[in-house]
């Protein structure tokens, strides 16, 4: 039986939500236990309302929580705002003036004030912890050795003063301790907290990327500051550019120079970057974007979660060509496939996008420690010993499978030619009708084999009548629907996408063909079940859909399904 | 020894006769070739419009890249690797238009490359629109009752961005520009030579006869380039008087001797190196 708790810790921006958050999630890690943490906040500095929401188990966890053991109130219209989200049995800690009402459902603390007594009122998000961890039943030295820790470098009268302040808070909420039934010791974890904008540095900085310029936007500035921590051992370079033109122009310039190089933004900064998108593939440079989604055109919802960018995604820029798009569900995912996304859109010098969004960019995740760094990585480029008048060598040669042997310019006698103009083989401007033809061609024989690189959709339970279909970071949520209808006896699967293009049509269709099929989708639109009604030929399909700027919850999914299953 | 003629290739010009940019590339053949770079040693970088076809008109490497983009272009392919030798060729409206910010952005970093601004104050390849140099009431088959706006001014602008390494250049006084691209190109940073040119196809107003009866050499005053309030008003200059040469060079500190990362060696030298990511990527998580 797994043990599994939810809190929310709410307040104003300002306020040391998160903090209170990450010390929580810091102490149940060094515990051995697993955490699902997600940060909502609105797009302001100070004041606003936003929350932690953190979920506890001692199994691995796929999503997130909604019905609440512990509400932490940091202000009153915290309360007011979540009491209702609080189970049977469950308990609001709430910020006061002094101490207040003390019963099973409401808990009043003076943070400020038992901070103060403890040497500093700076520490009331640490007394907060405290009083977290002391109603889990958390023995407080697992508290004082995490404090310690985390502020050694602080000094050590910075550490005895928050330990001291998590006592007070502790000692305060000592007796409102319940059994949670969790086994509380230090335990070394095989495991590791990672959010999807940290997964997503960490790829690609395993896959040697080493050019990072990029335009600040909200969900996908995270990616590029967890670059930041490794500049000094890696030698990396992170510029911020003038706008999202400059920095997916930049990617592609050091590309074409041989690094390794990407870019992170958000629907609008990426809107910006498709004439990149479309030079990198007509000059079939290899180039990585990353596009942490946000809902809504234009400004839309700065800091909200959405997937509504996969249609846009696959068809961005003029024209057509081929490219890569991936989705990853769960932050160690997001490693693997930023690695993937490298290795591919260099072998095939193509673009590959890689879809995350605020939810999973941002919410702190446990895994299984699988991350790993290849002994070597492959590189495609030819070495550049050949080429003169008679014989130029031909950076666009009519390959059979479209891959025309790519070289560095500089690097040898063969001339490196390339153009955003529609080219012949050696890379000179042509306006050749049968040239194009060959051209188009070309870069459209590389279908094929990208297609086949393509990992084919997590399926759970596929002979099942009704399937759950998903893409990118719902899949944890579906994945814990489909577990919880399956114990109240409904026949259900799930198709969970991770690799979206190119698709290969034939092997989906038949995994969709004669269910029923619910699309679970945070758009408005079912992306992905008009794409494959498009590709896969699947005629109808019922929706679950969400597009309020906020992500999923289990709960939901399992509730609309019983109402869509027939 | 290298040649201007090891520059020519045999791909089809496919600029108008008479264009200033025959003059402009008889200029950059010479400059590579006094300074005795070899074309497989070269890497230029272009816009779009009739100076980003350029770089097809010569032996070299490049990326001819899209309007208004080749300075961020050849700015990630300089971070890239810093031992390539990088040239942009834009034109007016690619560069100072579509591609301002990028202009003022390009300035500020201090790459070291060489920006060769083919500036005949018009839209060439599309047949005859205003562009941002052209004169205020310039009148166009588009701005019918003349550009409305006023003259952009990339001298002062380039100055007042902080360049360190601002000339002008006349198409027609070819040897005098094949100095300027040797001075911009030895030039420690980033280096502007704006290139003004005729457009015989569709600037009647700014012709060479127009712009040789203005024009004079800085060299044959007492100008000293190191005197940035001189160099401001020179830059003025216009409707009278044209100066050509160097306006404003002064040393500064480039960009990749700015970014720790970048000073010891370029970044394409390095070699994948397995253990240290595994220590550094996986060893605290």
């Amino acid at each position: 039986m797994k043990t599994d708790v939810t809190l929310k810790i709410a307040g104003a921006a300002g306020q040391g939500i998160q903090t209170i958050g990450d010390l929580l999630s810091e102490v149940c890690h060094q515990s051995g236990l697993f955490i699902f943490s997600v940060d909502d906040f609105e797009s302001r500095v100070r004041g606003g309302h936003n929350f932690n929401l953190l979920r506890i188990s001692d199994k691995e966890l796929a999503a997130p929580g909604n019905r609440l053991d512990i509400l932490v109130c940091i202000n009153e219209n915290a309360y007011d705002l979540h009491k209702e989200e609080l189970r049977s049995g469950g308990i609001a800690i709430v910020n006061a003036e002094k101490p207040g009402t003390r019963n099973k459902t409401r808990f009043e603390i003076p943070l400020k004030k038992l901070a103060e007594e403890a040497g500093n009122k700076i520490t009331a998000n640490t007394v907060a912890a405290g009083a977290v961890l002391a109603i889990l039943g958390t023995p407080f030295t697992l508290l004082a050795d995490v404090l310690k820790n985390r502020f050694a470098a602080k000094g050590e009268k910075i550490a005895t003063l928050n330990v001291a302040a998590a006592k007070k808070g502790f000692d305060a909420a000592k007796d409102l301790s319940r059994n949670t039934g969790f086994t509380w010791e230090a335990k070394k974890s095989h495991n590791i907290v990672l959010s999807g904008a940290q997964a997503a540095a960490l790829g690609a900085l395993a896959a040697d990327c080493r050019f990072f310029p990029f335009y600040p936007m909200s969900p996908a500035t995270g990616v590029i500051s967890n670059v930041i921590p490794y500049t000094e051992k890696l030698c990396v370079v992170v510029e911020q550019a003038e706008d999202e033109i400059a920095a997916v122009m930049m990617a592609i310039g050091a590309s074409f120079a041989g690094v390794r190089a990407m870019t992170a933004t958000s629907g609008g900064g990426f809107c910006l970057m498709t004439e990149g998108l479309g030079l990198a593939a007509m000059t079939e440079t290899p180039l990585v974007i990353v596009n942490a989604q946000r809902p809504g055109p234009a400004t839309g919802l700065p800091t909200r979660t959405g997937q509504a960018d996969l249609l846009f995604s696959i068809h961005a820029s003029q024209d057509e060509f081929p490219r890569f798009v991936f989705a990853p569900g769960t932050p160690v995912e997001t490693y693997e496939t930023m690695k993937r996304a490298f290795h591919l859109a260099e072998k095939y010098q193509v673009p590959a996008i890689v879809l995350l969004d605020q939810f999973l960019a941002n919410s702190r995740v446990t895994e299984k420690n699988s991350l790993t760094v290849a002994p070597d990585i492959e590189r495609f480029y030819e070495q550049n010993n050949s080429g003169n008048d008679d014989t130029p060598y031909l950076r666009y040669a009519l390959a059979q499978d479209g891959v025309s042997p790519q070289r560095l310019p500089c690097s040898g006698p063969g001339l490196v030619r390339v153009t955003g103009n529609e080219h012949d083989p050696e890379g000179h401007i042509s306006e050749n009708a049968a040239n194009k033809i060959a051209m188009t061609q070309k870069r459209a024989a590389k279908l094929p084999a990208m297609i086949k690189e393509m990992d084919p959709p997590l399926l759970v339970n596929p002979t099942a009548r009704v399937l759950l279909v998903g893409w990118g970071s719902t899949r944890g949520n579906i994945l814990e629907a489909v577990e919880r209808l399956g114990d109240q006896s409904m026949e259900i699967g799930a198709v969970l996408f991770k690799d979206l293009w190119p698709m290969d049509r034939k092997a989906i269709g038949k995994v969709l063909d004669n269910k029923q099929l619910i699309m679970v989708e945070q758009n408005e639109s079912s992306q992905l079940g008009r794409l494959l009604a498009q590709e896969a030929g699947i005629v109808s399909f019922d929706t679950i859909l969400k597009y309020d700027g906020r992500p999923f919850f289990p709960d939901y999914i399992v509730q609309k399904a019983k109402e869509l299953v027939k | 020894m290298i040649t201007s003629k090891e520059f020519n290739c045999n791909y089809e010009n496919k600029w108008c006769p008479g264009c200033g940019n025959f003059q402009i590339l008889a200029a950059m053949k010479n400059a590579f070739a006094q300074q005795q770079i070899p074309p497989e040693k070269l890497t230029l970088i272009s816009g779009i419009g009739q100076a980003g076809k350029t770089p097809h008109f010569l032996k070299c490497n490049m990326f001819h890249g899209l309007h208004g983009r080749a300075l961020p272009l050849a700015t990630g392919t300089k971070i890239a690797n810093n031992d390539l030798t990088v040239v942009v060729n834009c034109g007016d409206g690619d560069c100072y238009g579509e591609g301002g910010n990028h202009f003022l952005a390009a300035i500020r970093r201090n790459i070291d490359m060489t920006l060769l601004v083919h500036n005949n104050q018009i839209y060439g390849l599309t047949k005859g629109q205003a562009s941002p140099t052209s004169s205020l009431g310039m009148v166009t088959k588009l701005q019918n009752s003349g550009t409305p706006s006023s003259q952009f001014s990339a001298l002062v602008i380039a100055l007042a961005a902080g360049a360190g390494f601002v000339a002008r250049g006349l198409s027609a006084e070819s040897g005098h520009l094949t100095e300027l691209i040797v001075k911009a190109m030895n030039y420690k940073g980033f280096a502007l030579v704006d290139i003004l040119q005729p457009c015989v196809s569709f600037n009647k107003i700014n012709t060479l006869s127009w712009y040789k009866e203005r024009a004079y050499k800085l060299a044959d005053t007492d100008h000293d380039p190191r005197d940035l309030a001189k160099a401001f008003n020179l830059a003025q200059e216009w409707e009278k008087s044209l100066p050509l040469g160097v306006l404003y060079e002064a040393a500064g500190t480039p960009f990749h001797e700015r970014v720790p990362n970048l000073k010891a060696n370029a970044l394409a030298s390095h070699n994948y190196d397995s253990k240290l990511l595994t220590d550094v990527l996986l060893q605290n998580l």
